[in-house]
């Protein structure tokens, strides 16, 4: 049996999904953090 | 112990170390791969399907170190009443859940080529399952827990954290415990002793070390996204209530 | 005398600890004979297994012991462990792994007469991780241990 598409496989498999929780993370504490330098922002301005 | 209870003193070292363990961590991780996938022998009875441990072991060890990690969250949040300790058992958890399941892909997918099967009810495999069971237990229960209000304190979760560990020494323990078709561990860093010839065993150190970089990163993300809407929350509220 | 609190909360937590840690283990010495996956060859000589009921055996492929039967598809081997050995019988395709001097793991059932029928082959390998060149050589140093007096 050829190794090869199993190994290809796994790895594909395992990158794919620590990438997306990685973008999706980082994605998410970017929002979150901007959303509240924006809130200061605005009581700043009153 | 309530050093890092301020939000402010968490972040100021956080925020930095966000990326001090992101980008080694994807170095690492990514010379790791490539050496273990091109630049180590094949084994000598497995040929190339063995290069899937360097993927394989890494994972398994995050996602038991990830259910560590909320025990001791669990422990600081009923006895410290420590207020990061819940969102930290909350961020870790995702985490976890996904390395627990990529051991398990990894080692279902290396499984077909060498022992001829997708999945045999063994003792690790099952016991393997039932911690990424756990971690979806620990998800929800976490995040009901969390919409109830802030007043809860994450004292469920935390308790299920605790209980939950008792399955960190049967997964450690079940190839020696149990006959299993898993094979017994190749590394103890206890006893200084490996069964990976030294030629083979220099990317493993990489991706245990850049994966572990990447879990921690990807934690701290979540932490600091998780305390930004809250603050958030707290100045909209706060403004509310001035505004009556 | 009062314990802060604090100290109390720790106690607590400690004690369910140590609750939590003994009911874990009084529920695995119930579960030790059960979950193993498989039978030994031992364990069968010892007359611990009963004819006739589906079962796992996993041992040892002994070296020069695969020999085909009949038709090409059928095969007889013998698996062993440090102080028994079983005959097994089996017909289908066998694993790329499955090897002599390598572990494997049988599905099927005890016969009466000591013979084992497997319906399922599957290979085990064990935690050893090396090089080809490597594993020839330390075959070929074990050969010579061997063959000197």
């Amino acid at each position: 049996m050829n190794p090869w598409p199993f190994v290809i496989a796994a790895y594909g498999l395992g990158i794919a999904a620590i990438l997306v929780l990685l973008v999706l993370s980082w994605r998410g504490m970017r929002r979150a953090e901007a959303a509240v330098e924006h809130e200061r922002e605005r009581e700043r301005a009153r | 112990m309530h050093r890092f209870a301020n939000p402010a003193r968490f972040l100021r070292i956080a925020r930095p170390a966000t990326g001090w363990t992101l980008w080694p961590g994807l170095v690492l991780s990514l010379a790791g791969f490539i050496g273990g996938l091109f630049f180590v022998p094949a084994d000598y009875l497995q040929g190339d399907s063995f290069r899937i441990l360097y993927l394989h072991a890494p994972a398994a060890w995050l996602g038991m170190a990830g259910w560590s990690g909320l025990a001791i969250a669990g422990i600081a949040t009923l006895v410290w009443r420590h207020p990061l300790a819940a969102l930290a058992g909350r961020a870790v958890a995702p985490v976890g859940a996904l390395f627990a399941a990529i051991c398990l892909a990894s080692g279902s997918i290396w499984g077909r080529p060498t022992w001829g099967t997708w999945w045999e009810w063994d003792g690790r495999l099952t016991s393997m399952l039932v911690l990424f069971f756990l971690y979806l237990a620990y998800i929800a229960l976490a995040d009901a827990e969390r919409a109830r209000g802030p007043d809860s304190e994450g004292r469920i979760a935390a308790i299920f954290g605790l209980v939950g560990a008792v399955n960190l020494p049967i997964i450690h323990y079940s190839v020696i415990w149990w006959n299993t078709l898993h094979q017994g561990r190749s590394i103890s860093i206890v006893e200084g002793r490996s069964s990976i010839d030294p030629s083979m065993l220099w990317p493993l150190g990489l991706t245990f070390v850049g994966l572990t970089l990447l879990f921690v990163a990807i934690t701290l993300m979540r932490m600091r996204a998780d305390i930004a809407r809250i603050k958030l929350a707290m100045r909209l509220q706060r403004r509310a209530e001035a505004a009556r | 005398m009062t314990a802060a609190p604090k100290t109390q909360r720790l106690l607590l937590v400690i004690l369910a600890i140590a609750a939590l840690a003994g009911a874990a283990l009084l529920a695995l010495w119930g579960l030790q004979g059960r979950a193993a996956y498989f039978v030994t060859p031992s364990e069968i000589a010892a007359g611990r297994v009963e004819p006739g009921v589906p079962l796992r055996l996993g041992g040892m492929v002994s070296a020069g012991s695969i020999a085909p039967v009949g038709d090409g598809n059928s095969f007889r081997f013998r698996l062993e462990d440090e102080t028994a050995t079983t005959t097994v019988r089996y017909r289908g395709i066998l694993p790329d792994l499955f090897v002599e001097g390598s572990g494997a793991v049988a599905e099927g059932r005890l016969l009466a007469n000591g013979e084992f029928a497997a319906d399922r082959i599957l290979a085990k390998h064990d935690e050893n991780y090396m090089p080809p060149e490597l594993a020839e050589r330390a075959e070929r140093a074990t050969a010579e241990t061997v063959a000197a007096p």
